[in-house]
């Protein structure tokens, strides 16, 4: 579960509407949105506000179809958090919501790379969020996602059985194309579904030919490894494309397992300084890290990678 | 750059179940708003809707489609996803190419199913066979599976114009060199959730609506599903083309979670914006495919931008008097409108309206007529302020 | 019901049914506009208020515009209450 923080900077007469997924998405923009003037605003979330949306279905069947307020109704698009960022910050510029599942945030970037490509001096406001509530946990459940047995998140990554936990979240970034102060730059991102791992790893291969010239390497791989027995063959075949020379590090033991799990894995590789041992799979052989791979995937069958390069390079390890 | 050429269209709504029987609807002013009988709601006799005669088991079994958990938004996709691809003459082969892409907008998804949605999201039973179809990625996921395709794959939602923006998003993906042809539409069925939402904000008519009318009671709520294949003009050489999709904005009106500024500010900037993109003059658009929801709000503060940005507007309508108001798959919905508006040159007339909104006296077509058509503009606007405008011109 | 114990009422479930956390029932002077100035609520608040007298009071408004005259302050919500109240 996010821990939310005291939200300044939202008027109390406009939080008191918010479900939980909006409040993380406009509690994570704000320090970007009134510090920065972005000409748009990308947001990826798979569900939006589902605790809304289900807010309302309850009424609708406790009332029969009765009256009913229509604040929950209003909430619940998943465009709402894109929307309040606007509305909150009198933004009139280029506004969408990406909602493709698991691959909503990648989307979101994809859209964001052809912003910058069409108007080079623009800037963007991106993000991914989604959140855990009763109803979508309950959906999940019942649709097999989730360990049946308790299990600490120490322990996710030792877990055989089907199933991994979940995980909630909110992740945003100004992107431009100015290099000067840029904490990370982000090459290219490529998407695929498909349930097969041969063809994940065809397909991670050609990127990175495409991405990595012969003199360059991966320096970390990040994986979306998240413990479930059903998904490890994408990651072992990811995984193989690499040699000793890189690291090969993971994330949802932090943040749980959610469909824009990816945008916490960007927002890691551009925030930490260096990569805690919990995180670490495998230790390569690089002394610093420049050359980042994000691979991830969605319940089996969305996946996503990214390269993001950082310019004053990650130390690796302690 | 080449054009981006409309090369295939598809589209099922209260008005016909092909692009053809929707254009005869049109033509002859045969409006699709009935009262609901396929499904059970408080509100069957009281809020008329655009609902599309066909059961969701007919729809699937005519469609093959026989994958469990797949819903009556999926079916509805499938339908005139199947005939866009078989217009533009899509092989299977093209259509699982990595070049190609779908975008597709949705705001019900499965939704539909508010009654096994309740009992999942509340655990109450053991799950349906819909615990992955609920949410709008379920549409597109749906289609990619069973095409096998391999390109880029999107969904869009901004609310009530989800589906212009994932046809704004297709041309883009085409322009920036991420695909060669893209298939961009939306699909939306009625469903107790949505009825009850536009009811609970007391704007769902509980007669036929009345776009651009003084005595206008707001929206009826409608179904359908729509989609355009387009392909680089380099790419297309002697091949049927319909139209040029050249001009779309993207703004955001920032004033309200579920109302529009007086002014229409969103609406004035995503018209601008697709006027600039598209290199052309407010004069050189002959034609209008308003948003016009028929309620207060909007038709309003569409007319007013409308005002604002062209003066003396050219000729516009609502063909939302027809269909009603099918949300997600609106934009698709009057992007395939305003494509046969150009390939045939003909305007399709507006209906049930009589009096002019004295504030702005604009006054919609009301009679079918041949006409000469340059380019013609299609608005969608949603919740959230999300207001997106394309322009397609002759080709 | 005295009516000041109606107002006092009022005041917490309108706070309750529009999530005002960072009101107290103190906070709503009965005369202060609900609108614009004053508390600040807006259109879909006023429907949500209208649907607050349904299922509290038994009281069906049908026409939202109609509702604005009655949703004045806590004065005249009170007073409406009190007059057509059916439970």
């Amino acid at each position: 579960m996010a821990q939310e923080t005291i939200y300044p900077g939202i008027p109390p007469s406009i939080l008191r509407r918010m479900g939980k997924a909006v409040r993380m998405g406009i509690g994570a923009a704000i320090p970007i949105a009134q510090q920065n003037n972005v000409d748009g605003i990308i947001i990826g979330t798979a569900n939006g506000g589902m605790e809304d949306c289900i807010k309302f279905l309850n009424q609708i069947k406790d009332y029969d179809e009765g009256m009913l307020t229509p604040g929950n109704f209003v909430q619940s698009t998943p465009n709402a958090i894109a929307a309040q960022i606007g509305l909150l910050h009198k933004n009139k510029g280029y506004n969408i919501t990406h909602v493709h599942r698991g691959l909503a945030f990648e989307n979101a970037l994809l859209d964001a790379a052809m912003l910058l490509s069409e108007n080079p001096h623009h800037q963007y406001l991106l993000g991914g969020v989604d959140e855990i509530s009763d109803y979508n946990y309950n959906i999940d459940w019942l649709d097999g996602c989730f360990k049946k047995e308790k299990i600490s998140n120490a322990e996710l990554y030792n877990s055989n059985s089907d199933g991994t936990i979940a995980g909630e979240g909110a992740a945003m970034f100004l992107v431009n194309n100015n290099s000067v102060n840029a904490v990370a730059k982000i090459n290219a991102v490529q998407t695929l579904h498909t349930t097969n791992e041969e063809d994940v790893r065809q397909a991670l291969k050609q990127f990175l030919q495409q991405q990595l010239p012969a003199a360059q390497q991966t320096d970390l791989l990040l994986t979306g490894e998240n413990g479930d027995a059903r998904q490890s063959k994408c990651y072992i075949a990811a995984e193989s494309l690499f040699d000793s020379h890189t690291t090969i590090a993971r994330f949802k033991h932090l943040c749980g397992e959610f469909p824009t799990a990816s945008a916490i894995a960007l927002w890691l590789v551009c925030y930490l300084k260096k990569l805690p041992q919990h995180m670490i799979k495998r230790q390569g052989t690089a002394s610093a890290v420049r050359h980042i791979i994000i691979c991830n995937n969605y319940r089996g069958l969305q996946h996503g990678f990214m390269h993001i390069t950082l310019e004053q390079g990650l130390h690796n390890s302690i | 750059m080449s054009r981006i050429l409309v090369t295939g269209l598809g589209v099922i709504s209260a008005i016909g179940n092909n692009a053809q029987e929707n254009r005869k609807a049109l033509v002859e002013k045969k409006c699709g708003i009935s009262t609901l009988s396929l499904f059970n709601t408080r509100y069957s006799g009281l809020r008329p809707c655009g609902e599309i005669k066909t059961e969701t088991g007919k729809l699937l079994s005519t469609l093959q489609a026989k994958e469990k958990g797949t819903t009556r938004s999926s079916a509805l996709a499938l339908h005139a996803f199947h005939e866009a691809v078989q217009d533009a003459g899509l092989t299977a082969k093209d259509i699982a190419s990595s070049r190609t892409a779908l975008v597709g907008g949705s705001t019900v998804g499965g939704m539909c199913l508010t009654d096994e949605l309740y009992h999942d999201a509340n655990k109450s039973e053991n799950g349906s066979a819909y615990l992955s179809s609920y949410d709008c990625a379920s549409v597109n996921l749906y289609l990619q599976k069973r095409y096998q395709m391999s390109g880029t794959i999107n969904t869009i939602n901004t609310a009530c114009s989800s589906s212009a923006n994932a046809i704004m998003y297709g041309a883009r993906l085409i322009k920036n060199g991420f695909a060669k042809r893209v298939i961009a539409g939306g699909a939306d069925s009625l469903a107790k959730f949505t009825i009850n939402g536009f009811n609970a904000l007391h704007i769902l008519s509980p007669e036929n609506c009345t776009p651009f009318d003084k005595d206008r009671k707001g929206l009826n709520l409608g179904e359908a599903a729509a989609f355009v294949v387009l392909e680089r003009e380099e790419d297309v050489k002697g091949k049927k083309c319909y139209a040029a999709l050249s001009g779309y904005g993207n703004s955001n009106d920032a004033f309200h979670a579920s109302s529009l500024s007086e002014e229409g500010d969103g609406p004035f900037l995503c018209m601008q914006t697709a006027l600039q993109v598209a290199g052309l003059d407010t004069a050189a658009i002959s034609f209008i495919n308003a948003h016009g929801t028929a309620t207060e709000n909007n038709d309003l503060a569409e007319s007013r931008a409308m005002l604002r940005l062209f003066g003396t507007p050219p000729p516009f309508v609502s063909t939302k008097a027809f269909t009603g108001h099918t949300l997600g798959a609106a934009g698709a919905v009057e992007a395939v409108f305003s494509i046969l508006n150009l390939n045939y040159q003909e305007i399709y007339p507006g209906i049930h309206f009589t009096h002019p909104i004295p504030e702005t006296g604009l006054i919609p077509e009301t009679h079918y007529r041949k006409t000469s058509l340059q380019h013609v503009m299609s608005n969608s606007f949603g919740f959230g302020g999300n207001c997106t405008s394309l322009i397609f011109s002759k080709v | 019901m005295e009516k000041e114990q109606l107002k006092q009422q009022l005041k917490e479930q309108i706070i309750q049914f529009l999530n005002l956390t960072n009101l107290t029932p103190n906070d709503i002077k009965d005369d202060e506009p609900l609108f614009g100035e004053g508390l600040g609520l807006d259109s879909i608040d006023s429907i949500e208020l209208i649907v607050l007298l349904s299922r509290e009071y038994g009281i069906t408004i049908e026409d939202p515009k109609e509702g604005r005259k009655i949703l004045v302050d806590i004065n005249t919500m009170t007073d409406y209450i009190i007059g057509h109240r059916t439970k």
